[in-house]
């Protein structure tokens, strides 16, 4: 809360303070929504710019009627196996990178010729390969989440402590024993790091494909209300599937804190 | 002389409400121009808030703070600070930091060139002019900070434990270097510090703070025949003395602490 | 640009063994591909020769398809993260140095920089068409909270001592936005270009690929329509290329500005 506001409401007792602060904070999203409506309709025609009490109407339907759940569902198993396929792959190529020059050799001249492609531009080619549909849309997730969880896992674990592992063989740690109890557990708050940068990129590469790609899903579904003109589902679907990327966001965020209470 | 420092019944309070913290109650102290006087006192006694309400960062809470009977209103070129961490503009170079405050006057370039050059050279560190910060070690950073503020002429110097950062050989050579600085320039000089020995070789009084609320305990004249070698200085019966006089002072003050 | 591997006589010797190291791999998968390619082990349709690819790479430049695409999807992209960068930083500075801007952009700007940007193409399909003007718009739309964000911040942690310094030997209030904020936080607004200007080409591609109307995204489609696999894999080289170009140009151009750091 800025100084700005939170000069007005000292007067307040605390507990009420802290709602009225919250209050304050929100209020320029209130007026962003009142422009909404006042524009939908007046300036705009509601069929370009539905009025927001329509979304919201739309949202609740698509719940409601359960329209909106199977396509949830498969978005959410894409992102979730993409995501997943990712962590497991980057981790493994990170550290495997930083702790053996032969797997660095190898694969570091692939990283530096991919890490500049942006990797929706990836879809077609996945759609050569593997057709329109789930596998495409996860392959493109896999894809554009490696990188930010191969170099975070790749620099850490270039970086860990010599003194951690010269204490961990001192103590008779052993060859791939360092690798599991020292290398890896000094190496997860980077690894966490760069899973929090992939959630986000995650959701922008399933929309992509599913905008391209898919027969199914929030994107397709986002798409094919557009064009059939269901303007009002078009934007409330926008809504839920930004709704799940930020709730996806925070969640981690959450799951991170209450596991690195060691850092 | 100008230059001279008057502080009437400061009070500084951060914070509001139950955050209200009092970091100086009831001070008053003067320093004459030309003068160089020293703070020291514990961590958190409120030296360094002292010295940034004089240079006007921070705004007093009651009282006052004069130079040469004007009282102060924010920051001015009359007053130069030397920070601690030095504080120099990295996106400069070490000519381009010295040349600053004359650039903000208004210096006509070539003029702006031979003040800068003169006062790198006093630093010596010359042949450094073009280097940035960051190449710079943190005894070279200090010297340029010190040339930067030297270059637009202020008539008091506020330094805020400037050579806390540095070791020990270092620290000695720039306390030298700045002596025969303030003896050629005649500054007023507002020196904090918590090293006692450093306090008393440098200055000619030396006020003691106390803490929590920080505020004067007792001041020190350090009345040293300074004319010999740093040596004859340090190793003189004197300047033990002095040195007993403020430790004990400042010690008191430590032990208050802990038994509270 | 190492200035001592000059001196060293055994420079070229040792460059050239760390090159075979690090591109051996590489060459290995190329390689391979060609050669199973060629057998016919993998359809065609999969996975062309890469000589195959490399002629038709070759062949689209010739005829000018291949530039005039990537002229179309550099332009979408550079203008529409130029416009975003001038309001980015606009608000993110004015963010960072006024409260009452930062009281009404700071839940603007924690609510929509989660939103997945891609998803609002069909949004700016409906509101402002298929052609450049709404490509444009949606770059722009979707690069501009990196910018701002990064801006705010960067200008918010300009270190108050820095400020202090300025103000003592001079400086007034208003021309301390341009004297010391600015350069201070010119690192984190680049920062800031950086992660933008892959958002931008990602978002141009995929705005192609849904709406047509030329460009290397366009380009790829029709070759997945056409079922001409090699203009895919050409189209893919050409998005490498200038992938690498830009991101090499970012660096440069940050070494340039920000030698001092």
């Amino acid at each position: 809360m800025g100084y700005a506001t939170s000069r007005h409401i000292e007067g307040l007792p605390a507990p009420l303070q802290r709602v009225a602060g919250a209050l304050v904070d929100w209020i320029p999203l209130a007026i962003v929504v009142v422009l909404w409506d006042l524009i939908s309709g007046a300036v705009v025609a509601t069929a370009i710019l539905p009025a927001p009490g329509t979304v919201a109407g739309k949202i609740v339907e698509l719940f409601v009627t359960g329209q909106v759940f199977s396509h949830l569902y498969i978005s959410l198993f894409r992102v979730v196996v993409g995501l997943g396929l990712s962590i497991i792959a980057g981790i493994l190529l990170g550290i495997g990178m930083a702790r053996s020059d032969p797997v660095e050799n190898f694969f570091d001249v692939f990283l530096a010729m991919t890490y500049p492609i942006p990797k929706t531009a990836l879809v077609p080619l996945a759609i050569l390969w593997l057709g329109v549909g789930t596998s495409t849309a996860i392959l493109i997730v896999f894809l554009a989440c490696l990188l930010p969880i191969v170099l975070n896992s790749y620099n850490a674990a270039g970086n860990v402590d010599q003194n951690l592992i010269w204490s961990a063989e001192m103590m008779g740690t052993e060859g791939r024993d360092v690798l599991l109890k020292v290398i890896f557990p000094a190496t997860i708050p980077e690894i966490l790091t760069g899973i929090r940068q992939a959630v986000p990129i995650a959701f922008v590469a399933l929309v992509s494909a599913e905008l391209i790609a898919s027969n199914q899903g929030m994107g397709y579904l986002i798409l094919t209300s557009g064009q059939i003109g269901n303007y009002p589902r078009m934007f409330a679907n926008i809504v839920v599937i930004s709704a799940v990327a930020f709730v996806a966001v925070r969640l981690f965020e959450e799951v991170r804190e209450r596991w690195l209470v060691w850092t | 002389m100008d230059g001279r420092v008057s502080i009437s019944e400061l009070e500084k309070v951060y914070g509001e409400g139950a955050e209200r913290t009092k970091a100086i109650e009831d001070l008053t102290f003067e320093v004459d121009g030309g003068e160089f006087a020293s703070v020291v006192g514990p961590s958190g006694c409120g030296k360094s808030t002292l010295l940034y309400l004089i240079a006007g960062f921070l705004d007093v809470t009651s009282g006052t703070i004069s130079v040469d009977g004007n009282p102060i209103q924010g920051p001015g070129t009359d007053r130069g600070v030397v920070f601690q961490n030095y504080a120099l503009f990295p996106w400069r170079t070490v000519f381009e930091n010295v040349t600053y405050g004359l650039e903000e006057d208004g210096v006509p370039k070539e003029e702006r060139q031979s003040i800068a050059q003169q006062y790198i050279d006093m630093v010596d560190l010359s042949g450094f002019e073009d280097k940035y910060p960051k190449e710079l070690s943190g005894g070279m950073k200090q010297r340029v900070a010190l040339a930067r503020t030297l270059a637009y002429e202020p008539k008091i110097l506020l330094m805020d434990e400037p050579f806390g950062a540095l070791d020990q050989p270092l620290r000695e050579s720039l306390q030298d270097q700045l002596l025969d600085i303030w003896g050629d320039l005649e500054k007023t000089v507002v020196f904090i510090t918590h090293d006692v020995e450093e306090a008393v070789y440098l200055s000619e009084r030396v006020m003691i703070m106390t803490r929590h609320p920080g505020t004067k305990k007792t001041v020190s004249e350090i009345n040293l025949d300074r004319s010999g070698s740093r040596e004859e200085i340090v190793t003189s019966d004197a300047f033990a003395d002095y040195k007993n006089t403020v430790w004990k002072s400042l010690h008191e003050e430590t032990q208050t602490e802990v038994t509270l | 640009m190492d200035v001592t591997a000059d001196a060293n006589p055994r420079f070229d010797l040792s460059s050239a063994l760390s090159l075979v190291k690090s591109i051996y791999s590489l060459v290995i998968v190329l390689v391979l591909w060609e050669a199973v390619a060629q057998l016919g082990l993998i359809h065609y349709y999969f996975l062309p020769p890469l000589s195959d690819i490399i002629m038709r790479f070759v062949e689209l430049t010739l005829n000018g398809q291949m530039l005039y695409n990537a002229y179309l999807t550099l332009m979408r992209a550079m203008v529409g993260l130029a416009i975003a960068s001038v309001f980015g930083v606009l608000v993110g500075v004015l963010s960072a140095q006024n409260d009452l801007v930062d009281w009404f952009f700071d839940p603007i700007i924690k609510i929509g920089y989660p939103v997945p940007i891609i998803s609002l193409i069909p949004v700016f399909m409906l509101w402002f068409g298929i052609g450049d003007i709404s490509k444009i718009i949606m770059v722009a739309v979707g690069t501009f909270w990196p910018v701002a964000i990064n801006a705010r911040d960067s200008t918010r942690q300009v270190e108050t001592k820095l400020l202090w310094s300025a103000k003592m030997m001079g400086t007034s209030d208003r021309r301390l936005l341009w004297r010391v904020v600015m350069p201070a936080a010119m690192p984190g607004i680049l920062t800031g270009f950086q992660i933008a200007m892959p958002l931008s080409l990602i978002i141009t591609f995929v705005f192609e690929m849904v709406a047509g109307g030329g460009g290397l995204g366009a380009l790829e489609i029709a070759g997945v329509r056409s079922f001409e696999s090699t203009q895919v894999y050409a189209a893919i080289i050409a998005i490498m290329l200038i992938g690498i170009a830009l991101d090499r140009l970012l660096r440069m151009a940050r070494g340039r500005l920000l030698h001092w750091t």
